[in-house]
C-alpha cells in the first residue's frame, strides 16, 4: 500500500488551505487588543449584539411562519395556480438580500417610487409619507425574510410530502380538523427539517453586508467594515470577525446535527391517491394569496422596480463600464465553477479510490465554507496573503495581496459545499461495480476518473458549476475587500451606486445579478416538478 | 330502531370511466359487529374512506346517527363524524409515545388519564406506556393503534384489515383478546378482511362483496 | 522567452514593476482626474499609472509591499487619511521647491511629508424657504446643537473621515470636553438617523425632510453641473450654502493632498508630478471639474461653486491636527451616540 498516495493526501491539503484563513482570524482572539477594542467593547459591541439579536430571532420567526405555512398549502390543498406556486415560491431566492434592501428604499423612501406615485395619484402635499420607513432592523427583517424564506420552504415541503397521510387521517378521525393537523402533528414532525433550514437563513443573514449597510444598522459585519476601513485597525476588525464567526459556527452545529433524526420519520407509510383537498371560493383565494404574497414581495415588486429603473437609464447602461464588469463577474464566477467542480470531483474520488474514515470526516469539513461570512474570509485572507508575501515573495516583484488569488481562493473556499453536494449525490448514483471492473480490467486511477466517472458525472459536473457560479455572482462583502484595483464586479457596481444613492443606475447590475442567480432556481424548479407524488404527475 | 350507519345507494368512481363501488346499501345498528369479505381490489377500502368522510361520493348517501354525512353535495368533514378507523400501517405517531398516541384524540383533560389507563389495560398493554412506536413489535403497534381509536368513543369503529400484517400465531390471540374488549365496551364495529375465518370469530354478521358490490 | 511567459502567468496573480514612469496611488474618484493624468504625460512623456482604491486598502497594500512597493505618490482626500500613511512612516519629505513655496504651512503635512492640492469647506446647506436668512447669519457649527434645531439636522454617518476630520478640527479649537457636549446635543438634533452620503443630506435639506445639512461644499457644483441626473439638478436649486464660523475663526476647510512615498522607485518623476499638480493651469482645470477651491490664490473656483462665495474665512489651523485627533475624535463620536 502506498502510503503517500496523493488520493490520501489531497483531502488534508486543501482542508489545510481552507481552514487557514479562519484560523488566522480566530488566532486574533490570542492577540493583543488595542485600544480601540477597549473603546468599542464600552459604547458599540453592545449594539452590534443587540441587532444581531433582534435579526436573528426577527427573521426566524417570520421565516418559520412564511415556510412552512407555504410549503403546507402547496401540499396538502389543490386550488387554482398551486402547480405554479409549487416552484414559483423559491423565486426569490434569486434576488440577494441587498437588491431587495436596495429597492425597497427606492420603493419605500420619503421621496421613493411608491409615495411618490400615490401622492400624484391623490395630490397630496410634499409632507405627506404614506408607507413607514423601512431603513431601520424591521425593514432588514422583513428583507430578509422575504429572501430567504424559500430555504425553509423548500425542506418543509419535501418533510411534508414524505410524512405518512394515514397518520394525518387518522389524526382527523381523532377529532382535528385541518388547522389543528397543521400546527399540532405535522408541524411539530418537521422540526428537524424547518430547524435546518432555519438555520441556514440565519447564516445568510448574520453574513449580510450590503443590506444592513444600506439601512445604517449597527451590526458586526457594519462594524468589522468601520473598524477595518474607518480606523484602519486591521487587528481589532478581526477580534470581531472572531467572534461573529464563533456565533455562526453555533448554529452551524446546530443545523448539522438537526439533519436525520430517526424519531420523526414514521416506519410505514401508504401512499394513498387523490389526498390532496380540493379548495373553491374564499378557500382557494386565501390559499393563492398565502402563496402569491410571498413571491410578490420577495421576487416581483423587485423585478418591476428594477426594471423600471433600467428603463429610466434606457440603453445607457450598456456602456463600456457595465460590460467590463460583466466580464470580470462571469469570467471570475466561471474560473471559480471550474476550480471547486475539479476540487470536488477529485476529492469525492479520492474518497471513493481509499476509502478511510478519517479523510472522509475531514472531506465533509471542507464543506465548512458556506457557513463562514464572506467578510470574515476576506479578513483571513487578506492577513494570509501579507503573511506569504512577507514570507516567500519578499525577494521577488510579485506581490499577492490585492492579486485575484485571494479573492478567487475566497469564492472557492465559499461556494466548495455546493460543488461537492451535486458532485457526490452523482457519485452515488454510480455503482461501486462500476470502479471494480474497471480495475479488474488494469485501469489506473487517473484512468477510473477520465473515462469512466467523468463522462458518468456530465450533469453533476455541470450542475455543480452553474451553482457555483449563481453564488458567486452575488458575493459581495468579500470581493469588496479582496478585489484588485480598478477591478469591479457586477455586486461590487451595484454596491457603490446604491451607496451613492445613484439607484437608478444599480438596476442594470442589479437585474443582471438576478438574472443569472436565476439559474439554480430553474433546476431547483426542475427538481421539484418531479418530486410530485406520482399520482398527481400529468 | 338505533341505526348507527346508513348508507343508501352509494356510488363512486375514481376515473371517468369505472365505478370503483356501485349502488352499495348497508345498515348497521348500535352495537353490531358486521365484517365486509372480498378479495383485494374489490373496493372495501375504498367504502371505509368513504364512510369516514376522507372522500366524497359520486352518487348515494351516507347517514351517521341518522344525520346526513355524505352525499354527492355535502361532506361532514371527518374530524365531526365520531367514526374510527385503524388501517393496515397502523399509522401511529413517531414522535410521540404510546401513551400520548392514545390520548391524542381525547378533547377533555380531566377524563384522560383515566380512559387512557383503561384501555392500556385493556390491552394489555400497561408495561408499553412510555415506549415510543419503533420501540414495540408489530402486534402491539396494532393493540395501541385500536386502544387510540378506542379513546375517543366512536359511534362506529372501522377496521381495515387490521391484522394481515401479523403472524399467524399472534392473530389468533388478537381475535379473542379484541373480540373480548369490543364486547364489553358493546361497540360497533365494521371490519373489513379478506380471511374469512377472521371475520367469522370476530363478527356475527358478514357481507361479500366483489367488484365493488354486494353480493347477495 | 520562457522569463516572458512566467511574468505574463504571475502578472494575473500579482503585478510586476516596470519603469519610466510614476505610479500613483489614488483614493480619489472623479473622473476628472484621468484627464489631468493624459495632460502631464503629454507635457512630459512621462507615463502614469493609475491604481484607485478605497484609502485602507491602498495603504494595507503599501504595507505589505514593503520596500518592494511600486507606489510613487499617493494621491487621497481628507488629511485624516494623508496623517494616516504618514504614521506608518510611509512617506518622504517633498523635495520640490516650488511645491514648498507654493503651498501654505498649514496645508502641509509635518516635515513635508505631504501638500496640499486643493480645498474644500465643510458647509452647511439649507433650503431658504424654509430657513429664513435671519436664522442662518452668522451660523457657527456651535450652533447648530442648540436646541431651536431639535430634529431638524442631517449628516452622513460618523463612520466618515469628513466628518471625524470636522471632529477633530473642533476638539482642536474648543477642547474635547466642549467638542462633546456639543456633539451629544447634535446628535438629539439630527431629523433621522445618519444614512446615506453627503448628497443625501443636500437633497433632503431640498425635500424639506430636514432644515440643515453639513456637507462638503463640491458637492454643490456637481450637482448643479447636471452630471448627476436631473433629480440632484434640482434640488440643488432649491439650497443655499452657508459658511460658518464667518465671524469668528472661520469655515473649516480640508484638502485634497498628495505625498511620495519613501520607497518610490520614480522619485523625481513623483515629484515633477506634484508641481504638475500645483500649477496654474491644471489648478484651474481640477477647480473646474471637481468644484474644489484651489491653493493657488490667483485661481478663482469654477463659477457653480464661485456664486455661492469665495473670500470666505477659513479656519487657519494646520490640518495636520486632524489625523492626530482622529481617534479621540472618533471615540468622541461614539460615545455621543453619532452613529
Amino acid at each position: 500500500m502506498n502510503r503517500f498516495s496523493i488520493w490520501r493526501l489531497l483531502p488534508f491539503a486543501v482542508l489545510i488551505i481552507f481552514t487557514a484563513p479562519l484560523l488566522i482570524v480566530l488566532s486574533t482572539l490570542f492577540g493583543s487588543y488595542s485600544e480601540n477594542w477597549f473603546h468599542l467593547y464600552e459604547f458599540v459591541l453592545a449594539d452590534y449584539i443587540i441587532s444581531s439579536l433582534i435579526l436573528v430571532i426577527g427573521v426566524s420567526i417570520l421565516v418559520l411562519f412564511l415556510g412552512t405555512v407555504t410549503a403546507w398549502t402547496v401540499t396538502t390543498y389543490n386550488f387554482k395556480g398551486k402547480k405554479v406556486f409549487e416552484w414559483a415560491l423559491i423565486l426569490p431566492l434569486a434576488i440577494p438580500p441587498y437588491i431587495l434592501a436596495y429597492t425597497f428604499t427606492g420603493l419605500f423612501d420619503p421621496f421613493g417610487d411608491a409615495n411618490n406615485f400615490i401622492r400624484s395619484v391623490f395630490n397630496l402635499k410634499d409632507s405627506t409619507i404614506i408607507f413607514p420607513n423601512v431603513r431601520n432592523i424591521y425593514g432588514a427583517i422583513v428583507v430578509f425574510a422575504f429572501t430567504l424564506y424559500p430555504y425553509v420552504y423548500l425542506v418543509s415541503r419535501s418533510a411534508f410530502i414524505n410524512q405518512s397521510k394515514s397518520m394525518q387521517e387518522a389524526a382527523r378521525l381523532l377529532g382535528l380538523n385541518q388547522l389543528e393537523v397543521f400546527y399540532k402533528l405535522a408541524l411539530p414532525l418537521i422540526r428537524p427539517a424547518a430547524i435546518g433550514g432555519m438555520m441556514l437563513v440565519i447564516m445568510e443573514t448574520l453574513s449580510d453586508f450590503g443590506a444592513v449597510d444600506h439601512f445604517a444598522i449597527q451590526t458586526f459585519t457594519t462594524g468589522i467594515f468601520r473598524t477595518w476601513y474607518g480606523l484602519y485597525d486591521l487587528q481589532t476588525a478581526m477580534q470581531l470577525a472572531s467572534l461573529l464567526l464563533l456565533t455562526v459556527g453555533i448554529f452551524y452545529f446546530i443545523e448539522r446535527s438537526s439533519r436525520g433524526d430517526g424519531i420523526y420519520t414514521s416506519n410505514n407509510s401508504t401512499f394513498s391517491p387523490n389526498e390532496e383537498v380540493n379548495l373553491t371560493g374564499l378557500k382557494a383565494l386565501t390559499a393563492f394569496l398565502v402563496c402569491f404574497i410571498p413571491i410578490f414581495i420577495g421576487f416581483l415588486l423587485p423585478i418591476v422596480e428594477l426594471s423600471l429603473w433600467a428603463y429610466e437609464v434606457n440603453l445607457g447602461f450598456f456602456n463600456n463600464k457595465f460590460l467590463e464588469n460583466s466580464i470580470n463577474t462571469l469570467s471570475l464566477s466561471f474560473l471559480t465553477g471550474l476550480i471547486c467542480a475539479a476540487l470536488a470531483l477529485l476529492i469525492n474520488f479520492s474518497i471513493r479510490y481509499k476509502p478511510s474514515i478519517l479523510v472522509g470526516r475531514f472531506s465533509a469539513l471542507l464543506s465548512i465554507g458556506y457557513a463562514v461570512p464572506g467578510l470574515i474570509l476576506a479578513v483571513g485572507m487578506v492577513q494570509l496573503l501579507v503573511y506569504l508575501d512577507n514570507l516567500a515573495f519578499s525577494g521577488f516583484d510579485i506581490v499577492l495581496t490585492g492579486s485575484l488569488l485571494g479573492l478567487v481562493l475566497a469564492y472557492v473556499i465559499k461556494t466548495y459545499a455546493l460543488a461537492n453536494s451535486s458532485i457526490e449525490s452523482g457519485y452515488e448514483r454510480i455503482s461501486y461495480s462500476l470502479d471494480d471492473s474497471s480495475k479488474l480490467l488494469g485501469s489506473t486511477s487517473w484512468n477510473m476518473l477520465g473515462n469512466i466517472h467523468i463522462p458518468l458525472l456530465k450533469t453533476s459536473i455541470l450542475t455543480s458549476v452553474l451553482l457555483v457560479m449563481s453564488d458567486v455572482v452575488k458575493e459581495l462583502p468579500a470581493t469588496l475587500i479582496l478585489r484588485p484595483f480598478n477591478f469591479e464586479t457586477l455586486a461590487v457596481s451595484t454596491y457603490i451606486y446604491a451607496s451613492e444613492e445613484r439607484m437608478i443606475q444599480a438596476a442594470a447590475p442589479a437585474i443582471a445579478i438576478v438574472l443569472i442567480g436565476l439559474i439554480p432556481i430553474v433546476l431547483l424548479s426542475k427538481m421539484i416538478r418531479s418530486s410530485r407524488p406520482i399520482e398527481n404527475r400529468e | 330502531m338505533n341505526n348507527i350507519l346508513e348508507i343508501i345507494n352509494l356510488s363512486h368512481a375514481y376515473s371517468k370511466n369505472e365505478n370503483s363501488i356501485t349502488g352499495i346499501n348497508l345498515d348497521i345498528q348500535e352495537g353490531e359487529r358486521v365484517s365486509i369479505l372480498g378479495p383485494s381490489g374489490c373496493g372495501k377500502s375504498t367504502l371505509l374512506r368513504l364512510i369516514a368522510g376522507l372522500e366524497k361520493p359520486s352518487q348515494g348517501e351516507i347517514k351517521i346517527k341518522g344525520i346526513k354525512a355524505s352525499s354527492r353535495e355535502n361532506l361532514l368533514p371527518p374530524e365531526k363524524r365520531n367514526v374510527g378507523l385503524v388501517v393496515q400501517d397502523k399509522a401511529l405517531f413517531p414522535h410521540l409515545s404510546v401513551y400520548s398516541n392514545i390520548c391524542f384524540g381525547i378533547k377533555k383533560n380531566k377524563t384522560k388519564d383515566d380512559i387512557a389507563s383503561e384501555l392500556l389495560t385493556l390491552f394489555k398493554i400497561e408495561n408499553l406506556k412510555s415506549k415510543y412506536p419503533h420501540e414495540i413489535s408489530g402486534g402491539e403497534q396494532q393493540r395501541v393503534a385500536l386502544a387510540r381509536s378506542l379513546a375517543t368513543n366512536p359511534d362506529l369503529l372501522m377496521l381495515d384489515e387490521p391484522f394481515s400484517a401479523l403472524d399467524k400465531d399472534l392473530k389468533e390471540t388478537l381475535y379473542s383478546e379484541i373480540s373480548l374488549v369490543f364486547s364489553e365496551r358493546k361497540s360497533t364495529i365494521l371490519l373489513v378482511t379478506h380471511d374469512q375465518k377472521e371475520a367469522e370469530l370476530m363478527t356475527e354478521r358478514q357481507i361479500m362483496m366483489e367488484k365493488g358490490s354486494f353480493l347477495e | 522567452m520562457k522569463k516572458i511567459q512566467l511574468i505574463l502567468l504571475l502578472s494575473f496573480f500579482g503585478h510586476v514593476i516596470m519603469s519610466n514612469e510614476v505610479n500613483v496611488y489614488t483614493s480619489r474618484h472623479y473622473d476628472s482626474d484621468d484627464l489631468l493624468y493624459k495632460e502631464f504625460t503629454q507635457e512630459t512623456g512621462i507615463k502614469v499609472n493609475i491604481i484607485s482604491g478605497k484609502g485602507s486598502a491602498l495603504l494595507q497594500r503599501l504595507k505589505s509591499e514593503g520596500s518592494n512597493s511600486p507606489a510613487d505618490i499617493f494621491f487621497t482626500v481628507d488629511a485624516g487619511n494623508l496623517w494616516k500613511v504618514q504614521k506608518e512612516g510611509l512617506f518622504q519629505s517633498i523635495q520640490s521647491d516650488l511645491v514648498l513655496s507654493s503651498v501654505p504651512e498649514n496645508l502641509r503635512g509635518p516635515n513635508d511629508e505631504w501638500t496640499a492640492i486643493a480645498k474644500r469647506a465643510r458647509v452647511i446647506f439649507y433650503n431658504p424657504e424654509n430657513v429664513s436668512e435671519e436664522m442662518i447669519k452668522d451660523i457657527d457649527y456651535e450652533d447648530l446643537s442648540n436646541p431651536e434645531w431639535r430634529n431638524k439636522i442631517v449628516v452622513r454617518s460618523s463612520s466618515n473621515m469628513y466628518n471625524q476630520s470636522l471632529v477633530a478640527s473642533l476638539i482642536s479649537n474648543l477642547g474635547e470636553e466642549q467638542t462633546e457636549s456639543w456633539a451629544n446635543k447634535l446628535v438629539s438634533n439630527f431629523a433621522r438617523k445618519p444614512q446615506g452620503n453627503d448628497r443625501s443630506q443636500i437633497i433632503a435639506v431640498a425635500n424639506g425632510e430636514a432644515d440643515l445639512a453639513i456637507a462638503n461644499s463640491y458637492y454643490i457644483g456637481i450637482m448643479l453641473s447636471g452630471s448627476a441626473g436631473e433629480e440632484q439638478l434640482v434640488a440643488a436649486k432649491k439650497v443655499k450654502m452657508a459658511f460658518p464660523n464667518q465671524k469668528n475663526r472661520g469655515t473649516h476647510i480640508n484638502i485634497s493632498g498628495a505625498g511620495v512615498l519613501k520607497s518610490a522607485p520614480n522619485q523625481k518623476n513623483a515629484n515633477r508630478f506634484l508641481e504638475f499638480l500645483i500649477s496654474k493651469k491644471v489648478q484651474k482645470t481640477m477647480v473646474d471639474k471637481s468644484y474644489e477651491y484651489p491653493i493657488l490664490e490667483s485661481i478663482r473656483p469654477s463659477d457653480e461653486i464661485a456664486s455661492f462665495g469665495t473670500d470666505f474665512k477659513e479656519d487657519q489651523i494646520s490640518v495636520k491636527s486632524f489625523g492626530e485627533l482622529n481617534p479621540s475624535a472618533v471615540r468622541l463620536m461614539d460615545r455621543s451616540g453619532w452613529k
